[in-house]
């Protein structure tokens, strides 16, 4: 226990707890606004209702997601200044301009559409509504594409170099389009769409298992389909374009992600492991079952590997990750839920093509609307084991090869970490039961297909002053 | 080469000040209507409340998340400086705002919807005494060596004069939320919060009056700035002009005026802001370090000008979109149905 008096675990431990806390939120918000603003467009196309109350009724679940987003992320940003002060003296020219930026452009527009996209439907005309929900949509994503440039900055940090203990930028493009950005920006817009088209869909499917509105959510399954059609097999393909990197950028994560202790050399084949348990005193896996020759067919689809791939006593053992384990099993729980995710969606659209999916029939399959409700917290486990992957990986190092994690660190008193750490743990765990209710119950209670349609039941009040607004008073839809 | 340097660390200096008084106007009513949610006499009165902040709590809580960031890259010391030495109060604000933020989500699907109103009011006051708390601090200036590193104690920042300025924001919170409540709401409610507003002009005017008086008596290097010829007269002015605005706000109180009580104290937090923006000034931790030892590369200042100077009118005006949509007294809640 005595990391209980090592204010560097306890502030690790802390980024730890609440960022993966935080990401369970904002993932979904993510990638359901971009849903959101699907399922709108074809309201406004097509003027069926149902479509507005898909749009209504999801927007439910975004917005209790949106508000824990916002809660648990607070602690996100201010945490680089008070537990990681001489990282961000160090870095801050480049990485605090990001977060002003991610600030400014995505959150807010995110938070300041959000009231419009909500209760706005009876107060503006339908095209503004729809800007507004793209607009939400738009900050969402481009929240992600400035964290992930800042991560990948640190994995792979370019545009300047470290004088005197400060990163001293040159070149702030090439420090934005630093060599990982691209892929690991990808990776995670389609992680976020990914996790939210199986919770939508495995949502769906309980309802539709459960006999309720089946013609309803057979519509919303089909979409949630047909965007997975280009999402999961895409989605695979980016990863191994990461892996690659990985290997060529961050060879010390590659090693723990695979867990080799000895280097490979070039021209000959190497056995790629899939179950092993490694060990870090005796610096070999106690066991392993392997693929022989598996390792030049992933990484370069051929057998014999063109570069040697290194083990990790290549470094010593403070220059390379620690907790070999727990990358190795991310790793692969990863990229497992991944390929599980595009058979699920491949089989899915099988049944659609053989007439399997229509309203009538789709309460038939019960096998696979089960596997649909099983999948739904799958993505959740995939983007957390992504992350740990990304970043436990990373280690020693906060900036890659550049500021050692344990020289980024505040000097705080261990005992105030470690209150702050209790209180997090706390608050969070309380959080995460707390959405879990009340997300199931919104789920329980049903969308209300009773809601007045706009430009059919009512107008848009934009002309009216909101006095003579008169709320709708109609009872919500019983519990069942 | 210097003059730009020293005027680009001016620049992010204001635009800092903005981003801090946009957040401590529009979060202090949020934060203001919380705190008196708790003095409501009934659930309804605290439904209306709550719903009167609805749509508009998350994009005024943005504002500190994009000081935080702004402060994180033109600054980057002075953010870990400033954080390290305030870890207490900044958690303290932080957990306060996680009550508060999941408070609105929560109560709208519970049954017990007492619970979540009083962990709003409560989180709502937690949040503005720790936020008191560290602006009281950083006035009174933070330990630092000569590199600008925090070499205090984790509770340094707890004092009578922090105790002072933290209730004072408290009681100016209470007021704009009062005079947006009298904006927003009707009838019975109105009225009393037409009380709630003179009584926190009152204890307002104390706060600030004790402030002013301590600031130049307790602090020597505010004295010798504060009674610098000829900057003294500007320095006195300022106490002058809030004096005549509280008046101005108790009058249009008495008149039942519906909009002008938020202006005038809209006018007088900024009033405070440009007093206190004055007396830091060029301190970006008091009392030792300017704002030009602490601004990153003056390529880093213009890059986020570029990027976030362009944007700063883009968000005032969909934010004030936001206003006008959504104008008018508070409906019932309509909430996701």
């Amino acid at each position: 226990m005595d990391f209980l008096s090592d204010t560097v675990a306890l502030s690790r431990m802390q980024f730890a707890l609440t960022a993966i806390f935080h990401m369970l939120w904002p993932v979904l918000t993510t990638g359901m606004g971009i849903y959101l603003v699907i399922v709108e467009g074809m309201w406004l196309k097509t003027r069926n209702p149902d479509y507005y109350h898909h749009a209504r009724f999801w927007a439910k679940l975004y917005v209790l997601n949106f508000g824990i987003g916002v809660a648990s992320g607070l602690p996100m940003e201010f945490q680089f200044g008070t537990n990681w002060a001489p990282f961000s003296e160090a870095v801050g020219d480049f990485f605090g301009s990001i977060l002003g930026f991610e600030a400014s452009m995505a959150f807010m527009l995110e938070a300041g559409f959000l009231g419009i996209m909500l209760f706005g439907w009876e107060r503006v005309n339908p095209v503004i509504h729809y800007f507004a929900t793209i607009m939400v949509a738009f900050g969402a994503n481009l929240s992600t594409f400035w964290i992930l440039a800042a991560n990948s900055w640190l994995q792979t940090p370019a545009g300047g170099e470290m004088v005197n203990g400060k990163f001293v930028v040159d070149d702030y493009f090439q420090a934005i389009l630093n060599p990982f950005m691209l892929n690991s920006v990808s990776h995670m817009f389609l992680a976020t769409l990914e996790t939210s088209l199986f919770v939508i869909g495995g949502i769906s499917a309980w309802y539709i298992l459960n006999n309720r509105h089946q013609a309803f959510f057979a519509r919303s399954l089909k979409i949630v389909l047909a965007t997975a059609i280009a999402v999961t097999p895409l989605q695979i393909y980016i990863g191994h374009l990461s892996a690659e990197q990985v290997a060529d950028y961050q060879p010390t994560k590659l090693a723990a992600m695979e867990a080799k202790w000895e280097t490979s050399p070039a021209g000959q084949p190497a056995p790629w492991s899939v179950v092993a348990l490694p060990n870090n005193q005796t610096e070999q896996n106690d066991w392993e079952i392997s693929i022989p020759n598996g390792l030049g067919y992933i990484l370069e689809f051929k057998k014999n590997l063109s570069k040697p791939v290194l083990g990790l006593k290549e470094w010593k053992p403070e220059d390379r990750p620690r907790m070999v384990g727990l990358i190795y099993y991310a790793f692969r729980i990863m990229s497992g839920i991944g390929f599980f995710l595009a058979g699920l969606m491949s089989i899915s659209v099988i049944q659609w093509l053989r007439g399997k999916l229509s309203p009538e029939a789709i309460a038939e399959q019960k096998w696979l609307l089960r596997i649909w409700i099983l999948a739904a917290p799958l993505g959740y486990i995939a983007v957390e084991s992504g992350w740990i992957v990304r970043c436990v990986g990373r280690q020693p190092w906060v900036v890659y090869g550049q500021i050692r994690t344990a020289d980024g660190v505040s000097h705080l008193p261990a005992s105030e970490v470690l209150t702050s750490l209790v209180i997090f743990a706390v608050i969070y765990t309380a959080l995460f039961i707390c959405a879990l209710f009340f997300g199931s119950r919104i789920i329980r209670q049903g969308p209300n297909l009773e809601l007045p349609v706009p430009g059919i039941d009512t107008q848009p009040a934009l002309e009216t002053t909101p006095a003579e607004f008169v709320p709708d008073q109609r009872p919500i839809e019983a519990e069942q | 080469m210097e003059n730009l340097e020293h005027f680009l660390a001016q620049v992010w200096f204001v635009i800092l000040a903005l981003f801090l008084f946009l957040y401590v106007m529009l979060d202090g009513f949020d934060l203001g209507v919380g705190i008196l949610s708790l003095t409501s006499s009934n659930d309804d009165r605290r439904d209306i409340l709550m719903t009167s902040l609805g749509n508009i709590w998350d994009a005024n809580e943005t504002w500190l998340v994009l000081m935080g960031g702004a402060l994180f890259g033109a600054f980057p010391l002075a953010y870990g400086t400033i954080l390290n030495a305030l870890y207490i109060p900044i958690f303290g604000m932080i957990f306060g705002l996680i009550f508060r933020a999941v408070s609105f989500e929560f109560r709208e699907h519970s049954t017990n919807k007492v619970f979540w109103n009083v962990a709003f009011g409560v989180g709502s006051f937690m949040a503005a005494l720790f936020q008191g708390f560290a602006l009281g601090s950083i006035l009174e200036g933070i330990k630092v060596d000569e590199s600008g590193h925090f070499i205090g104690s984790m509770w340094d920042w707890l004092d009578w004069r922090s105790l002072l300025v933290a209730l004072t924001l408290i009681q100016g919170y209470v007021l704009i939320g009062s005079t947006y409540l009298i904006l927003k709401t009707e009838g019975e409610l109105q009225t009393s919060h037409y009380r709630t507003a003179k009584l926190a002009a009152w204890t307002t005017l104390i706060g600030a009056i004790l402030i002013t008086i301590a600031t130049p008596v307790v602090y020597e290097n505010a004295r010798a700035k504060l009674f610098h010829q000829p900057e003294v007269y500007l320095f006195s002015l300022i106490p002058v002009l809030g004096v005549l605005l509280i008046g101005l706000l108790i009058q249009s109180l008495n008149r039942k005026a519906e909009t002008t009580p938020l202006v005038w104290t809209v006018l007088l937090f900024l009033l405070t802001f440009v007093g206190l923006g004055l007396v830091v000034f060029p301190y970006i931790i008091p009392p030792g370090i300017t704002i030009y030892q602490a601004a990153a590369a003056p390529s880093a200042l213009v890059f986020m000008i570029i990027f976030i100077g362009f944007l700063i009118p883009i968000m005032l005006f969909y934010n004030i979109y936001n206003y006008i949509v959504f104008r008018g007294k508070v409906a019932g809640t309509h909430y996701g149905e």
